[in-house]
């Protein structure tokens, strides 16, 4: 049985990875197996950081031969080491499920031998996972860079989800701070897997199919001197060419002491402003030139979609009942739960302001930008406006997104 | 104002239906604690199969997919949850076609109102209950939701456990699903006796040290986590009780 002391190291080697997303994936159940895939994704707890607890985010081991600087597991740093068998891995997850503690696994590990041996093992245990222990929930494995393609490639038809964490946002940062990866050691198993993900759904495959929830990435913000406009340039290229499912964004924390890093960290609300905009860019049909110029960083007063309002206050305000839904979704203050009800709304009749009220819009900041059967609440006084849409003081904005905004979404469309 | 009483069950609330159609001013509701005013009218609705059925081809003939909502509707632990249906259902035959997405419609904001609250929390306790593993190795899940959705959680373990025996215990309701590996049955269930497997402490103590050590101590946001795990639900999670 596992020691308190090794899951207890272990976890805590794992838990800066922001992802916990359990969502994406339709597994089913066979008699005799345990687990099943629910694909909205289901939050078993939560912590008194505010975070979601899905999956049981653990290292196969933090014992790394790898130095990246900016990771309490890297070679040179001075801490307590230790590994899990794959047998121990599984018992922990079985255990763990059975009792609904948990959605399913999210697997990492430090590279402590050989890339190949390192993923080898960690193939051994997610084989064991579904085969020996017949275990059909989620599993989350992350992809060891420089590991043998073809031992990917088999892990990637156990698992649901796979990630190869792209760590910082530009090439030269990567070879500062993290000089044993390279640009193609994380870029190139991405574009196999996706080669791979594509290759089943065209042809149909259903049995093992490759990642059925896709692949994600993260990368560390605020370690290193990119802009938030770069950092979205690389988001939209990633969703773009690799078809990733999502790009998570953690804010640097100075766990390590270190002359190439900064000596604090990035703060929630960079990290909140990247997420904002990133959902802007894949739900609301904007692009990263319409939100954030290359060199320049987002606004910390303003929410990405305010500040672009702000900018194109000729395009406004738009009347409610005519306007349709990609507009609609421009709106300062109306979300795409909002806007649907809007949309299905005014098809029975028009709607006036109180409605829309009833209805639960907010309209504290849309007010300014709708008209209602052609009336206007709001005021040609840009700088009243201004003051309206600031985000600071009032605490109408929640500093956290990392599971709500996903819930609300798959309750809009029905599923992924 | 004449208030019809039924006994909680779908095909009576049907029944008063049928019943308050004729009234120009009524209230149907199963709340015991209902407290009639000197000018009130009781009146006492027992089922009647007959009547039930012509009100759902009523409902049917309008928006097929209607009915199911106002069942669910009807597990919910909020009082006014038959006035709420009573109303969502004239003004579907008011309109004479699917009105789920009226959200301009004060009846219909209630109404799916209280259907949210009732998969939310649906939703929510597929993560938040807890099994603890007996010594036969069965497990049981005792717990206490707002609404009455043992039945509705049923299906999605019994899937997810595959052969495993489960129960899942509603105490406030007295009520409870149990499955046999199989197939699964709605008991009606006060206290339940278990012993626990050997495993069980360890497991739960582990689980706890893992829920103490993923938290970034230095980034609290407590508010977030009561939000999205509102204290009520605390008292059957071990990792909000002390190692
Ligand atoms: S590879 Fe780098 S980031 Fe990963 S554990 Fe090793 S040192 Fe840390």
């Amino acid at each position: 049985m596992i020691e308190t002391d090794k899951l207890e190291i272990l976890t805590a080697g794992a838990k800066y990875d922001v992802s916990c997303s359990s969502s994406g994936s339709r597994r089913k159940n066979f008699s005799g197996g345990l687990g099943n895939g629910a694909a909205s994704g289901i939050c078993h707890s939560f912590t008194p950081d505010g975070r979601c607890i899905s999956l049981l985010k653990i290292l196969m081991s933090n014992d790394c031969l790898f130095d990246c600087e900016y990771c309490p597991n890297r070679r040179s740093a001075d801490v307590r080491r230790a590994s899990l068998t794959p047998d121990e891995i599984c018992e922990l997850v079985i255990n763990f499920y059975k009792r609904n503690y948990i959605e399913g696994l999210f697997l990492s590990s430090a590279v402590f031998d050989t890339p190949d041996k390192t993923m080898e093992l960690l193939y051994e245990t997610v084989l064991k996972l579904r085969k020996v222990y017949l275990f059909n929930g989620y599993i989350h494995l992350k992809g060891i860079p420089h590991a043998d393609e073809t031992l990917v490639m088999r892990a990637a038809r156990l698992v649901d989800r796979m990630s190869y964490n792209i760590e910082l946002p530009s090439e030269s940062s990567l070879k500062l701070l993290a000089p044993q990866k390279t640009k193609q050691s994380l870029l190139l198993p991405m574009k196999n897997l996706k080669y791979a993900i594509t290759y089943d759904k065209e042809n149909k495959i259903r049995k093992n199919r490759a990642l059925p929830a896709g692949q994600t990435t993260q990368m560390i913000i605020g370690a290193s001197p990119e802009t938030d406009g770069q950092i979205l340039k690389l988001s939209e290229a990633l969703y773009g060419n690799m078809n990733l499912r999502r790009v998570y964004y953690s804010s640097y924390v100075p766990v390590v002491q270190s002359s190439k890093l900064p000596a604090t960290g990035a703060g929630l609300l960079r990290e909140h402003r990247l997420y904002q905009a990133d959902w802007l860019l894949r739900f609301y049909g904007f692009t990263v030139d319409e939100i954030c110029p290359e060199n320049q960083n987002l606004s910390s007063e303003y929410d990405p979609k305010c500040a672009w309002a702000l900018r194109n206050m000729h395009l406004f305000p738009v009347e409610i009942n005519r306007a349709p839904l990609e507009v609609l979704l421009r709106v300062p203050g109306i979300g795409a739960k909002s806007a649907y009800k809007i949309t299905e709304a005014r098809r029975f009749a028009p709607l006036n302001f109180e409605q829309l009220e009833k209805m639960r819009v907010v309209l504290k900041r849309a007010k300014y930008f709708i008209t209602c059967k052609g009336k206007f609440y709001g005021t040609d006084n840009i700088s009243q406006v201004k003051t309206a849409l600031l985000t600071n003081g009032n605490g109408t904005e929640q500093l956290s997104l990392f599971s709500a905004p996903e819930i609300s979404l798959f309750a809009l469309s029905g599923n992924q | 104002m004449k208030i019809f009483i039924t006994d909680n069950t779908s095909k009576c609330f049907f029944t008063a239906v049928y019943y308050a159609f004729a009234e120009k001013n009524c209230l149907i509701t199963s709340d015991s604690a209902l407290q009639p005013t000197f000018d009130d009218e009781i009146k006492l609705v027992e089922t009647d199969e007959e009547k039930v059925a012509r009100v759902i081809k009523k409902i049917n003939s309008y928006d097929n997919s209607a009915a199911e909502s106002i069942n669910l509707i009807l597990k919910s632990g909020d009082a006014r949850k038959e006035q709420t249906a009573f109303e969502f259902i004239k003004k579907l035959i008011e309109y004479k076609r699917p009105i789920g997405t009226a959200y301009n419609l004060t009846e219909v904001v209630l109404f799916n109102e209280l259907i949210y609250k009732i998969t939310g929390e649906i939703h929510r306790i597929k993560g938040l209950l807890r099994f603890t593993e007996c010594a036969d190795g069965t497990l049981y899940a005792p717990y206490s939701p707002d609404n009455d959705i043992t039945e509705n959680l049923m299906p999605h373990f019994s899937a997810r456990l595959g052969g495993q025996k489960f129960i899942i215990h509603d105490l406030k309701r007295k009520k409870a699903g149990i499955c046999n590996g199989a197939e699964w049955i709605i008991y009606f269930a006060d206290q339940a006796e278990i012993k626990l497997s050997e495993n069980q402490k360890i497991f739960e103590t582990l689980w706890k040290k893992y829920y103490k050590t993923i938290n970034i101590e230095f980034r609290p946001h407590e508010k977030q986590m009561k939000n999205s795990m509102p204290v009520r639900y605390w008292k059957f999670l071990p990792e909000k009780h002390d190692l």
